[in-house]
């Protein structure tokens, strides 16, 4: 991370007014916010400090951007971790995210007045809303002049160029009558001065986004509110491992225990905002048995359904140039012809080869000349993907297994298995983007079954019995603990969850500094 | 002068940043040729495997190794993924167990060791562990759900090691190593369809040579 200004440091005796433990797209804003309202300020990061330059599109040595520490994946549908899901370093997931920002639709917010299934969230889009446009005026979203699903809305910088995939989508959607934009990305596509950070370059189209942004063009937290923190006082502290939380005897937190480097260090704090994800925040919860009178911690963990579909084509398609997943089609929110609840986005996906091969590995049980003619097809080839609805289900969660790691800590057992839901969703959009390639001449296509993101597991809610935090993020136990990431949601909604838990994390620092 | 054989050329694009360019160079190297991870027996199965698996003969040009057994045998040993079936035991642990497990399979369906089968029937078993017929319930080895999850752990890790050779990027004609350089980052000015640009690799796979010729 770059920064324009020296970084402040607290004493480990200093008793901050917040410890936040991460530093992505939860623990980042509202960093940031509290810093700016003269908050004193310590953020934990387990990771690195990364250098953008230093970022390397080769996808194996790019795995220092996951989250290696060991997770044990169960269900029936059982979901792979590290790529694509669970970050570390300064940054968090958002240095390697895939940068694809559509806003939450009004309607996920109410799931279950709609339909009876699923969960409500204790508040609409219009109160997220503020939140939502602040975040995107402030780190930087690329979109159309004019989006189909909703015209009023802006976006302040031009779209990236259409990458062969996003054009055949648009093909393809105008097959089958479907509208189609170029979707909202994390991304600026003209050099600017960001405030406290300095110049961050235009969308060069390489392609590697989850491999880290090289030039500063992909708007994460370490360009954009990790440097503002920094400017007003905050104190980054990467390489910092948080594994116990420390009470008085009235049960408020009063500090944290984390290893650097071997040892073992604490920081005193008068509150703290768990940001460490839908995996890593349960974790700690459970490890120190706290915040769960409600049973709710680790619970609900949801993902997205997000089915993949890839076709190959005469042309030189060449998946890894330009920027992955450019056309969007909202058609699919609520298709008239569903069977399932909730609804569905369909972007392009254009894809690095190693983790194109995974998926195509994984999903296939091909071998031999006709596995190797398969892998030959990269450049060829071009797909779509969806992320949809996921509802909540008591066999899902977080739990503590009876393996260790390094730290001696339990490790996470993550068990997930789609429901009818589920599955439903997966035919409806595998038969429909097959009929999409279909209809403009893809052949060898391909269906690949497969879920993305970490969603739920400490509930947000008005029931301190059925809920981990209330609708501002506060634990319902500990009135000094507050979490920030995409455990709350109550549901998982459609969109990427980037965005919300950004807008979220804003939303809490606010309710923390009227607290 | 051309590059020598082994050494393809995109190593040498100024689209490529040094540090990029080191990575990838380390792996046209073999790691040590004993196994660092497996003992003898899994290392061999594993070798007389990999061609059946995905043989690479019509990809990368004659007399080409990229030595995949040795890389893969060394990668169980360094950082994983970050994540497991919770079925199965640690990776190395697991690979040795599944290893072993097919070796044992081949001695009771046909009296041979795994890699004295001949190439079909070494076939024949890795299709019935992927489809979920082929396992063990003893100690040491995996049961048919287990080897059907490390079915999906092998073809997984056979991909990884074969999608970020070099060689087989130049040879599929892939540019996505090509990013951009230090001292300028270039990206990529064309990204539609059939707009190779001159720097990015030409396919030269049997393989690949199809969509090239009609270039």
């Amino acid at each position: 991370m770059n920064s324009t200004t020296v970084m402040k440091t607290f004493a480990e005796t200093d008793i901050v007014d917040a410890v936040v433990i991460g530093s992505g797209a939860g623990g980042a804003p509202l960093a940031a916010e509290l810093a700016r309202n003269g908050k004193t300020v310590v953020v934990l990061e387990a990771g690195p400090a990364f250098t953008a330059m230093g970022h390397t599109p080769d996808e194996i040595a790019a795995r220092e951007l996951y989250w290696l520490h060991e997770r044990l994946s169960a269900g029936t549908n059982p979901q792979a971790f590290g790529g694509n899901n669970s970050g570390t370093g300064l940054g968090g997931s958002l240095l390697h995210y895939g940068a694809f920002m559509p806003r939450m639709d009004a309607r996920d917010f109410h799931l279950h007045t709609e339909t009876g299934k699923g969960v409500d969230w204790p508040f609409g889009l219009d109160e997220l809303l503020p939140y939502i446009e602040r975040v995107e005026s402030f780190i930087g979203v690329s979109g159309p002049a004019s989006y189909p699903w909703d015209p009023n809305r802006r976006y302040a910088y031009a779209p990236p160029p259409a990458n062969s995939a996003a054009l055949k989508m648009r093909e393809a959607c105008d097959a089958l009558g479907l509208r189609h934009a170029d979707g909202p990305a994390a991304l600026i596509t003209r050099d600017i001065e960001q405030p406290h950070f300095g110049t961050r370059h235009g969308c060069a189209n390489c392609g590697a986004c989850h491999q880290g942004c090289r030039n500063g063009a992909k708007s994460g937290a370490d360009n954009t509110w990790l440097p503002m923190a920094v400017a007003h006082g905050a104190e980054l502290r990467p390489g910092c491992f948080a594994h116990t939380i420390e009470r008085d005897s009235s049960g408020r937190v009063t500090g944290v225990v984390y290893r650097q480097n071997g040892v073992e260090h604490r920081q005193k704090c008068a509150t703290l905002v768990l940001a460490a994800g839908a995996v890593e925040t349960p974790r700690l919860l459970l490890t120190n048995g706290l915040a769960n009178s409600s049973g709710q911690v680790g619970q609900n963990y949801m993902t997205h359904v997000s089915t993949q579909v890839w076709g190959e084509f005469d042309e030189d398609i060449r998946p890894n140039r330009g920027y992955p997943s450019l056309t969007i089609t909202e058609d699919m929110m609520r298709p008239r012809d569903a069977d399932f609840v909730g609804g569905y986005l369909v972007q392009s996906l254009g894809m690095m080869p190693a983790t194109w091969g995974q998926n195509l590995a994984r999903s296939t049980t091909t071998r031999g000349p006709a596995f190797a003619r398969a892998l030959a097809g990269y450049n060829r080839s071009a797909g779509m993907g969806i992320n949809g609805e996921c509802l909540p289900r008591p066999e899902n969660r977080v739990t503590l297994s009876n393996e260790t790691d390094a730290f001696g800590i339990p490790k996470p057992l993550i068990e997930h298995s789609y429901g009818p839901n589920e599955w439903a969703m997966h035919n409806h959009a595998a038969n429909l983007l097959s009929r999409m390639w279909e209809a403009i001449g893809a052949k060898d296509i391909r269906v690949i079954d497969r879920a993305a993101h970490m969603i739920g597991t400490c509930r947000m809610g008005t029931d301190a019995g059925s809920n981990v935090v209330n609708p501002e993020g506060r634990s319902f136990d500990i009135d000094n603990l507050w979490i920030s990431d995409h455990s709350i949601f109550p549901s998982a909604a459609a969109a990427n969850p980037a965005l919300a838990i950004m807008a979220l994390s804003l939303r809490t620092a606010d309710a923390m500094l009227k607290a | 002068m051309s590059p020598p054989p082994d050494r393809p050329e995109i190593l040498d694009s100024d689209h490529l940043s040094a540090r990029t360019r080191e990575i990838l160079t380390a792996r046209l190297s073999a790691p040590e040729t004993q196994p660092r991870t497996l003992s003898l027996q899994a290392y061999a199965v594993l070798d007389a495997l990999l061609p059946v698996l995905l043989p690479l003969d019509e990809i990368l040009p004659p007399g080409t190794d990229i030595n995949m057994t040795a890389r893969i045998d060394a990668a169980l040993s360094g950082p994983r993924d970050g994540w497991r079936f919770a079925n199965l035991p640690p990776d190395a642990e697991a690979w040795e167990a599944a290893l072993l497990t097919l070796d044992d399979v081949a001695a009771e369906r046909h009296g041979i060791c795994f890699i004295h089968l001949a190439p079909d029937l070494r076939g024949t078993l890795l299709d019935a562990m992927m489809t979920g017929q082929l396992g063990l319930d003893r100690d040491g080895r995996l049961s048919i759900p287990q080897m059907t999850r490390w079915a999906g752990d092998l073809r997984g890790e056979v991909v990884d090691c074969v999608m970020s050779d070099p060689r087989v990027q130049q040879a599929l004609g892939i540019s996505s190593s090509l990013t951009g350089g230090d001292t300028v980052f270039q990206g990529f000015t064309e990204v539609g369809p059939d707009s190779r640009e001159d720097f990015e690799p030409k396919a030269t796979a049997p393989l690949a040579q199809m969509a090239d010729s009609r270039e």
